[in-house]
């Protein structure tokens, strides 16, 4: 219902921002001097996942550039999109899902990074590199990304398998959550059928929805939970297997090292949190700075270390914390990323299809 | 003669207080749990407070809270009280479109009001632009949010504590001499204070948890506790956290403890006179 309303407002606050922006940056999406000035060029303003971010990474930046962050957090991607529609505040950088690039591209909120004159670019891995959410990276540079995988206590239970089949098999003895997130859910279902995770073809949405409602009317069914909710009911045994960001489990290791979490082999679901320069940024060259900074092999690395999120940079690979290195499920393959098994989350075509998808998880929830 | 309360009765009543405090206490009991995710009992710490102190995002936060609170429930008083006051007394053809307008902030939902603050917010600012003037949202954006919504909570509590008095208690007084000035210092507001004073109790509160239209117009760089703990959750909320919930459950209990007290003894007169 909030999302809804959101999403109301935001196709009125759309035309007013459009008006702006078309006076405020005509030509190549440079800003306007005046918050230049208003900023002294020295502050950089960020909007980001909570908790998402090394802070001594960020005092380092600080450092070197003798300048200060300002580091805002957000809960949702909506709230995000619809703070910035507002006009309220004015951002640098934010980091949308991949899934939100074209809707924030479309109400004209963001300008183009120019990633590739970014010295720093370069170091890329090649799966993530002209990504189909954005072409030839003219908008994004990929941060942290997030497999979501199937998580367990090892101390409590041992799966059979490392497939969706202990979930969506006839097994009733297991005792799992799924993920509060439509995309997650159904994509885990259609990949456990063969199919894309964007699938738009009626017949297997059709069937996913079967496999949905038997699934989640199983004795074994749990809820459906966010990330940190099944990692800490995992932590306490009152849950066998559960679907989660591999992120998310990481981070709980450290508490209980029996925590283990897999990659489904039927392929699962992957999403990449972006680095975006927004259109009112004011000041546009320092977060280029910015940007180029995070790029670097070691930043990067400091940052997969704190987050536990997938790391997307070929340069911090070898500085990743062993532990990370060793986890199957921190690092899909590039093979698996290229073949599509390891399929990204994509925005799905208007109209039709993305009423299919909210029909289906109404019809979940309401059970 | 009042009877007893039936068994079954204060049974369900135990059961409801049960329902509403139990989670409050579990929250303070895992404020001293020495596990960083809070899932299962890892033996007792403090560290958690200390761990909070040092955290100067929550110290900023907090200060950022308690300012907009604390002037945002001055202006809203002082406002809110003239405006149920003059609902109590005067009756135009104004009146029912006036309290239609004082209800609508407390109906709408948090998100319209945000984001329509937000968008009035920008158009002012692109006005202003235009003679060379300009802010950016921050600590008087989020203040002057809190305020609107927080009169009609203040002229609702007055007006309603007023209702049951008799107009005619100021023209007594006008009658036996008091200046308007007198009337409405020694009788209207005295009358009135228990109101003020429980509407500045609830405007106190509405502003400290305040999430959604705080979010919306605080702009860049000014948060606020609700906003810090809420952007949180998705990565999981941190004992810390846990540990600030519980001083603030303190510090409303001691805030009720102490508003209670001083209410009293004025009811009271206000009873016998």
């Amino acid at each position: 219902m909030k999302r809804l309303l959101i999403l109301a407002l935001l196709g009125l606050t759309a035309c007013h921002r459009i008006e702006r922006t078309d006076t405020a940056a005509e030509g190549q999406g440079a800003t306007t001097p005046a918050p230049v000035e208003r900023n002294g060029g020295r502050v950089l303003r960020i909007i980001m996942w909570s908790d998402y971010i090394d802070p001594d990474v960020v005092k380092q930046f600080e450092k070197q550039e003798d300048a200060r962050v300002i580091l805002d957090t957000f809960e949702s991607n909506e709230y995000m999109l619809a703070k910035l529609q507002g006009g309220g505040a004015s951002y640098d950088l934010a980091t949308p899902s991949n899934y939100f690039i074209q809707v924030m591209a479309r109400a004209r909120l963001l300008q183009p990074l120019e990633a590739q004159k970014l010295s720093n670019f370069g170091n890329i891995g090649a799966g993530f590199l002209n990504p189909n959410f954005d072409p030839g990276n003219v908008y994004t540079v990929p941060y942290q990304y997030a497999a979501t995988g199937l998580a367990y206590n090892s101390g409590r239970f041992t799966p059979s398998s490392e497939s969706w089949k202990l979930i969506f098999g006839d097994t009733d003895t297991v005792r799992f959550s799924l993920l509060d997130d439509p995309r997650e859910v159904i994509g885990a279902a259609l990949k456990y059928l063969g199919y894309s995770v964007n699938s738009s073809d009626v017949a297997q949405l059709r069937e996913a929805r079967d496999l949905l409602r038997r699934t989640v009317s199983k004795r074994g069914f749990e809820s459906f939970s966010g990330g940190p909710e099944v990692r800490n009911k995992l932590l306490a045994g009152t849950l066998d297997l559960g679907q989660i960001y591999v992120g998310d489990l990481l981070q709980g290791v450290a508490e209980d090292p029996n925590l283990k979490v897999y990659l489904p082999t039927e392929g699962t679901t992957i999403s990449t949190d972006t680095l975006v320069l927004l259109r009112g940024s004011p000041n546009p060259a320092l977060a280029r700075k910015f940007v180029n900074f995070v790029l670097e092999g070691e930043v990067s690395a400091a940052i997969s270390n704190y987050t536990y999120y997938g790391n997307p940079n070929t340069a911090a690979a070898p500085l990743l914390d062993p532990f990370l290195r060793s986890q199957k499920a921190f690092n899909p393959s590039q093979a698996d990323l290229k073949s599509g098994k390891v399929e990204f989350i994509n925005e799905l075509k208007a109209g039709n299809t993305t009423r299919l998808y909210d029909r289906i998880w109404t019809d979940l929830k309401a059970r | 003669m009042i009877r007893r309360t039936h068994p079954a009765l204060s049974a369900w009543a135990w059961l409801v207080y049960g329902f509403l405090y139990l989670p409050i206490l579990v929250l303070i009991i895992f404020s001293f749990n020495d596990s960083k995710f809070g899932a299962t009992w890892a033996g007792f710490t403090t560290k958690w407070y200390g761990v909070l102190l040092a955290r100067e995002d929550v110290r900023e936060a907090l200060t950022n809270t308690l300012l907009v609170a604390l002037s945002s429930t001055l202006i809203s008083t002082v406002l809110g009280t003239l405006v149920g006051l003059g609902l109590w007394r005067y009756s135009t053809r104004f009146r029912l479109p006036l309290t239609f307008l004082l209800v609508t902030p407390i109906v709408i939902p948090d998100v319209v009001m945000g984001v329509s603050l937000l968008m009035f917010y920008s158009l002012v600012r692109g006005g202003l632009e235009l003679t060379g003037w300009t802010f950016e949202n921050g600590f008087w954006t989020v203040m002057f949010a809190h305020v609107t919504f927080q009169i009609s909570y203040v002229a609702l509590t007055v007006r309603s504590r007023l209702a049951g008095y008799d107009r005619s208690l100021e023209e007594a007084a006008r009658d036996l001499g008091a200046s308007s000035v007198q009337s409405f210092l020694r009788v209207i507001l005295p009358l009135a204070l228990p109101g003020v004073l429980a509407g500045a109790l609830l405007a106190f509160t509405l502003s400290l948890d305040d999430f959604v239209v705080t979010y919306f117009t605080s702009g860049s760089g000014f948060r606020t506790l609700p906003v810090l703990i809420y952007t949180s959750v998705k990565k999981g909320v941190t004992p810390d956290i846990n540990a600030l919930s519980t001083l603030l459950v303190l510090f409303t209990v001691v805030a009720i403890v102490a508003a209670n007290a001083i209410m009293r003894p004025r009811a009271g007169r206000g009873g016998d006179s």
